[in-house]
């Protein structure tokens, strides 16, 4: 199958994973799939995940949002943070989860209602690709 | 002439010292190192924010993105990335001493401050200055999110019409043996544009959204970068510091052991001439 280059790069790393056959993210207006000769754009992602297929085998990721640029033959994704699912300890994405719950219930004197939101979406999303 | 054994003791608690000067000299090697690593990690992706930025900047119609706002200047925000801790030499002193200046120049009634690092705060509380925000006790495990926590409340600042200028007064990393006290603008943001369009993109949503979306996201790796500068910096400069003072413990210690050598061959001398006086007197 033709294939084309994907790079994740982050502020804290960077992930050249090189050949990839199809590569779907999740965008803001919906999830998007793209594979070889795609047209060129530029689509900011949300929250969720990122799913890769590579040598016949797929590759799950969860993201916390960024945006994918996608040029001719090649994919750039600009990601706050990404992690592979098998690297996620469910447990403790169970405990921020609840944490996150937790918060939004008791609301504290500086709570910040966007800010938990925010990190009960994360908290989710991270729970949710960890059990792929 | 002191006596042997105070002599001895001092020499015993100059060597301590020193050792732990030493010790604390390596440990401040290895972060900065870490954090140069950091900072080099960090390059790809803030390159990247901005090179999409510069495209998308001449189609947008800038009058809609608040964050490029220029205002008249009524009041400012100051955020000043300082250290938790000291032994740094001049690391802190230096550079709340110009965010002081600066500060005071506009009017301290005028400024509100973001303090990062506990000196920075300690500093202002103690002299009554308008503290927005203080974040301490992150260096150690210092993560994105702490950037992105900062930059998050520096933006809602500006948007909400409080401040119209946003400042970061940090250390610049230039190399090991120095640093360099910088003041930048964060907001508004002046950006240059590049013309050079690729053809027939597809963008989504709208470019006037993703802009908004990316500007933030912009200002988040900026912070970030402040954070790590200042970090390498602070670890440079302490890391100068302890080795000043672990160079200036082994002269200590040679001149002591000087002192102690000679007080004891006096004390030698003294009781010989006391035998030999005691033999004459009874010969």
């Amino acid at each position: 199958m033709s294939s084309f280059n994907l790079d994740i790069v982050t502020p804290i790393k960077e992930l050249k994973l090189g050949q990839v056959t199809y590569l779907r993210c999740p965008g803001i207006d919906g999830a998007f799939g793209v594979m070889n000769n795609h047209r060129q754009g530029i689509l900011a992602l949300t929250v969720g995940e990122i799913k890769i297929s590579q040598d016949g085998k797929d590759e799950y990721f969860a993201t916390g949002g960024g945006f994918a640029e996608i040029m001719d033959n090649s994919v750039k994704l600009l990601v706050e943070s990404i992690e592979p699912s098998n690297a996620i300890d469910s447990d403790r994405a169970q405990k921020s989860l609840e944490r996150a719950k937790k918060r939004k219930l008791e609301r504290n004197p500086d709570f910040n209602a966007d800010r938990v939101e925010v990190s009960l979406v994360r908290a989710m999303n991270r729970l949710r690709v960890s059990k792929r | 002439m002191a006596n042997l054994k105070d002599i001895r003791d001092r020499i015993k608690s100059v060597k301590s010292i020193q050792k732990v000067t030493k010790a604390m000299k390596m440990v401040a090697a290895a972060k900065m190192r870490k954090a140069q690593e950091r900072m080099e990690q960090a390059r790809p992706y803030s390159n990247s924010v901005s090179e999409v930025i510069q495209h998308l900047l001449p189609d947008v119609d800038r009058g809609r993105l608040p964050l490029l706002d220029k205002r008249e200047i009524k009041r400012k925000a100051y955020v000043v990335v300082c250290a938790d801790r000291g032994l740094a030499g001049a690391f802190n002193t230096n550079l709340l001493k110009i965010a002081q200046k600066e500060i005071d120049e506009f009017g301290k009634n005028q400024v509100d401050i973001f303090c990062i690092g506990k000196k920075a705060r300690d500093h202002f509380t103690y002299r009554n200055y308008n503290i927005i925000e203080s974040h301490v006790d992150f260096w150690a495990e210092m993560e994105f999110e702490n950037a992105m926590m900062i930059g998050r409340s520096a933006i809602d600042h500006f948007k909400s019409g409080i401040v119209d200028e946003i400042h970061v007064v940090y250390n610049y990393f230039v190399n090991v043996a120095q640093q360099e006290v910088r003041s930048e603008t964060l907001l508004p943001l002046a950006y240059e544009t590049d013309e050079s369009q690729p053809t027939d993109r597809l963008y989504e949503p709208s470019k006037e959204e993703l802009v908004d979306t990316l500007i933030p996201r912009h200002l988040n790796v900026q912070m970030w970068k402040y954070l790590l500068e200042s970090y390498a910096s602070e670890q440079a400069a302490r890391m100068l510091s302890m080795e000043n003072a672990t160079s200036n413990a082994q002269d200590m210690i040679k001149d002591l052991t000087l002192q102690f050598n000679k007080a004891r061959q006096a004390a030698i001398t003294t009781e010989m001439l006391e035998i030999v006086g005691g033999a004459e007197a009874l010969g």
